[in-house]
């Protein structure tokens, strides 16, 4: 595998994406290749500092309490329903 | 005479419980599944319409379609994914059409949200001397937000959702191949990005 082949990989090996044949060819060249393990290093941390640096919000008490309402609603309708048959 | 058969009262009786217990399945169904990504939803929304107003109207529209056609979903893939390609269609549709300037960093709003929370997180020690664990967390929204949509989206659905290539190229109607070479520049766009920031506080990163 030559360098250029090697990064189109990267990504999709930081991600667990590769095929176990592509992943072995693929670590085998980092082996020998200091230039694409230093850009594989990169791009994991990269993607490390995503999942801990960005920062997931709690979404509104309100806009939960309306999406609940919005699949509860029903039920009571038609628990009604069959209540005044 | 069909009106005053009784055999038929009861079948249309019977037809119309069952209904509604089918449809009540649907609703636990539909709480089980869908209410479980309400703050996955909610935080995508935010980083689209970059507004919490905008984000919370926007849920609340997917929800109401994903409800609606809850029956279209396919049992046994991910609800997630399906969900989310409900609600990046809506923003399409009601927020792109007429935006202004699509893509504009509101860097106010930005430090208005970061200010809001403590930084509950503690940065892991696994390599305390990273320049990287230095970065600020708008520092890094920032950056995410600095690249361009396509790439930024793809990062954004893979690093911080979790979805396989295979969702997200469905998602952005793209072959997966495009979704790993997107990935990989945007990585590449983002980690100059975030060494601007690195350097300003003086950290070398040739050490490394
Ligand atoms: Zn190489």
């Amino acid at each position: 595998m030559n360098c250029k082949k090697a990064g189109m990989l990267i990504s999709a090996s930081v991600d667990g994406e590769l095929s176990p044949s592509e992943e072995q060819e693929f670590l085998l060249h980092l082996v020998e290749c200091k230039e694409c393990r230093i850009e594989f290093d990169d791009a994991k941390k990269t993607k490390m500092i995503i999942q801990e640096k960005i920062i997931q919000f709690k979404a509104p008490d309100a806009l939960i309490v309306s999406i609940m309402q919005l699949s509860g609603f029903n039920t009571k309708e038609h628990e009604e329903t069959l209540l005044y048959e | 005479m069909d009106k005053t058969d009784p055999t038929r009262q009861t079948k249309t009786r019977t037809k119309k419980e069952s209904l509604s217990r089918e449809e009540r399945q649907k609703q636990l169904e539909f709480q089980n599944e869908a209410v479980a990504h309400l703050n996955a939803l909610y935080n995508y929304a935010l980083h689209l319409t970059m507004n919490p107003s905008d984000a919370e109207d926007l849920v609340q529209e997917t929800y109401l379609k994903a409800y609606r056609f809850f029956n279209s979903f396919e049992r046994g893939t991910n609800c997630k994914a399906w969900l989310f390609k409900i609600l990046k269609n809506n923003y399409i549709n009601r927020f792109r059409k007429n935006s202004k300037e699509p893509g504009k960093v509101d860097y106010d709003l930005i430090k208005d949200f970061y200010h809001t929370i403590k930084d509950t997180r503690s940065d892991t020690s696994e390599s305390e001397n990273d320049y990287f664990h230095s970065l600020l967390h708008e520092e890094v929204y920032q950056a995410l937000h600095s690249l361009p949509e396509e790439f930024r989206e793809v990062i954004q659905l893979c690093d911080i959702e979790g979805f396989t290539y295979e969702e997200i190229a469905n998602m952005v109607e793209s072959p997966i191949g495009t979704v790993r070479s997107r990935l990989y520049r945007g990585r590449k766009l983002l980690r100059a990005q975030l060494e601007g920031y690195a350097n300003k506080y003086g950290f070398n990163n040739n050490d490394q």
